[in-house]
């Protein structure tokens, strides 16, 4: 055991000095986090500003006052457009709009509430100055109220062809107008699985950055190879699987301190939480692995060092963008199945459990896919013949 | 270079017997034998490719042999066997440092993997680099150091542990003269206090000033061992020629080989190196047909029998970088 301590701690103390690692570690997916932020984060965190509406409703017309209640209660629901109604009179809303005081206009003609209640076509007058996606809410709000009232209408005129009094016509068109849904969608408790836009963000790069700084543990055999340092290591009194297990724990610890200050950086700098730590935990442990053991295989088909980092710069992209490192991936049958099975894809998949509130049984299988990849690179590994470097 | 006479009478620290290697079809290593008694410098004298450092993984254990046998102060040696690599010291012929660590954290790092600890390790690594002159530039990094510093690390790392054999492999390719000679001077200091040496190298002059005992090898195979002497006893006295100049065609090798007083030919591009028997008498001789061949002379030099005569004479070679 002292040997591997010996040569893993002066492993990282060369790897601190180098500073490549640092940079390719923490500097450049912080930087690149923050420079995808700026392109993407305006339409993604799109702030939505208030806005005014002119609202004409004939007097003594309960139906009509639809249109202004729930423009009101648009501001109420989470995340809505705060909407100041400004009741005007009907030959004053066009003109509201024209001078700026509205958004839009609505005119609900008089007759509105009879005309509804007797089953007839009614059209509703709006008015709107410039598009906004403020004013396109608002419309789509009352497009839906009205359509309501239109299933309301319709309903009473099927009553009164299949001849309900018309006394208890009334009451079927209110039962319309203010009956709930028929089905009404509730959140599941099971964790959503899809990471918000900034959360992918730090993710995907954390990921994607992962399997470079891995490459520095593992590759350096190569590079030992080279310099000539292998041979004396191995000429050391001791079994000459510490030198490997050595690189193997150094791309670990690296893997390990990286994808944690990332994931916590960039959850502070976006404001993203990832859940709680033991299954992250999970998480960083076993995607390290998976990203530390396809290290093994880059080693055994590179024969220089150049060599190595060509192979693992492409291991890293491939596996990097087909996990959804910049922007997600989907696909069916065949395909769909290989990118599930791609250890960045499983990290996204199990972060996205756990910043829904999901635990360590909601992880199994992204878990289980980053630990098989990791089972699955180690033998493979082990079959491709050696170059002389690993083993 | 002589040894006193208990040092002789103590087992051999090395014993390399019938080992061969291959590679798929090459036969690096053929069937080479030798053993090293404490204090004694044993060279590895034979040209690149001859086999020497094949020979010389095989007995650090980086290589496995397909046969024969390597033991290490009584111990058997292997790429799996630990125990007898804590007699040995590997010098490597490349620079096997690390260049973001000072000399003095390489020197610590390797003694540590040796199973050195403490003051003992410290008080080490300082008298090793008081040693290697390189006291005042022990906290700098050795990718500052220059080629000879970096080869007397080289060294150091290897002699740190105070290893029973000390393996060096070409410890003097490209350097300059000056630290050469540290070099040189460093390794006669080794078989001084007791610690068996094996040396290879290509440039005879050091095997002649170092070495006890001289194997030389070619092809991957030990064509002879012996002290100096007994190795320049097999040329029969012959002189080593040097005829230098250019147009040196088949046709002059041919009319120089019969001539009877040659020994043996060697053409390289620019010089032919000859065997010649008595040969301040036959030189005139030699140089006249080899003008009359066609050779374009510029340049003749006689030589009395040394290593590179030797080598000529089992291989038929000159022994060249």
């Amino acid at each position: 055991m002292s040997h591997l301590l010996t040569m893993t701690l002066s492993d990282l103390r060369q790897r601190i000095r180098d500073k490549s690692v640092l940079l390719f570690a923490f500097v450049v997916p912080l930087a690149l986090m923050g420079v995808f932020n700026l392109i993407f984060g305006t339409s993604q965190d799109l702030d939505l500003q208030p806005v005014t509406v002119a609202v004409s409703t004939p007097a003594d017309d309960p139906l009509a006052s639809v249109v202004p209640d729930v423009l009101d209660g648009l501001d109420e629901t989470d995340g809505g457009v705060a909407v100041t109604v400004l009741e005007l009179p009907s030959d004053e809303v066009s003109e509201a709009v024209d001078d700026g005081r509205a958004a839009l206009g609505i005119e609900v003609p008089a007759g509105f509430g009879a005309a509804v209640s007797e089953g007839e076509d009614v059209a509703v007058t709006v008015s709107e100055g410039e598009s906004s996606v403020e004013t396109a809410i608002a419309l789509s709000v009352v497009d839906g109220a009205l359509a309501r009232l239109h299933a309301q209408s319709v309903t009473v005129g099927a009553a009164a062809a299949a001849g309900v009094p018309p006394d208890e016509l009334e009451a079927v068109a209110a039962e319309v107008a203010s009956g709930g849904p028929a089905f009404t969608v509730v959140p599941g408790e099971a964790a959503t699985q899809q990471l918000s836009p900034a959360a992918a963000l730090v993710a995907g790069q954390t990921g994607l950055f992962l399997l470079f700084t891995v490459s520095f543990g593992v590759l350096g055999l190569i590079e030992e190879r080279q310099n000539g340092t292998l041979a004396r290591l191995r000429s050391m009194p001791m079994a000459s699987w510490l030198i490997v297990a050595a690189k193997a724990l150094v791309s670990f610890v690296l893997g390990i301190v990286a994808t944690t200050v990332l994931l916590t950086v960039g959850g502070a700098m976006f404001d993203v939480d990832f859940g709680s730590p033991v299954p992250v935990g999970v998480i960083v442990v076993s995607v390290v692995l998976a990203a530390t053991s396809v290290m093994f295989l880059v080693v055994r088909v590179a024969r220089t060092a150049e060599q190595a980092s060509v192979a693992a710069s492409i291991v890293a992209l491939v596996l990097g963008i087909g996990g959804g490192a910049f922007t997600p991936i989907s696909a069916s049958g065949a395909l769909g199945t290989l990118l599930d099975l791609n250890p960045i894809a499983a990290f996204m998949r199990g972060l996205g459990i756990t910043s829904g509130g999901g635990g360590l049984t909601d992880i199994t299988v992204p878990v289980m896919i980053m630990l098989g990849f990791a089972v699955v690179m180690v033998v493979l590994s082990r079959v491709i013949p050696d170059r002389g470097v690993v083993s | 270079m002589s040894q006193p006479a208990a040092v002789r009478s103590a087992p051999d620290v090395l014993v390399v017997d019938g080992v061969v290697r291959r590679f798929g079809d090459l036969t690096a290593v053929d069937g080479v034998s030798f053993h090293i008694a404490p204090g004694e410098t044993y060279g590895l004298l034979g040209p690149n490719g001859a086999g020497k450092t094949t020979t010389i993984s095989i007995i650090a254990g980086l290589l496995a042999a397909d046969a024969g046998e390597v033991t290490v102060a009584g111990e058997r040696m292997g790429p799996q066997a630990v125990a007898p690599k804590r007699h040995i010291g590997l010098v490597p012929q490349d620079l096997a440092i690390y260049p973001e660590l000072s000399a003095r954290e390489n020197l610590a790092f390797f003694g540590r993997l040796q199973g050195m600890r403490g003051s003992a390790l410290s008080d080490r690594v300082a008298e090793v680099l008081e040693l290697l002159g390189l006291s005042d530039r022990a906290k700098g990094p050795t990718k500052e150091f220059s080629g000879g510093m970096k080869r007397r690390l080289n060294i150091g790392i290897g002699l740190l542990h105070h290893p029973r054999l000390l393996i060096l492999d070409e410890p003097t390719v490209g350097v300059d003269p000056q630290s050469r000679n540290a070099i040189l001077e460093s390794v006669e200091a080794l078989s001084v206090e007791g610690m068996a040496v094996l040396y290879t190298t290509h440039y005879m002059e050091e095997a002649e000033r170092l070495c006890d005992r001289i194997g030389i090898i070619d092809s991957g195979t030990l064509q002879a061992e012996g002290t100096r002497d007994d190795l320049l006893r097999l040329t029969a006295e012959a002189d080593t020629v040097r005829l230098s100049g250019s147009a040196i065609g088949p046709e002059v090798s041919a009319a120089l080989r019969a001539l009877p007083h040659v020994e043996r030919v060697d053409a390289g591009p620019h010089e032919l190196t000859l065997l010649v028997h008595d040969a301040p008498a036959r030189v005139a001789e030699v140089v006249t047909t080899a003008s009359a061949a066609g050779m374009a002379l510029t340049g003749v030099e006689i030589s009395r029998p040394d290593l590179e005569s030797v080598f000529l004479h089992l291989t038929g070679r000159a022994l060249r970088d």
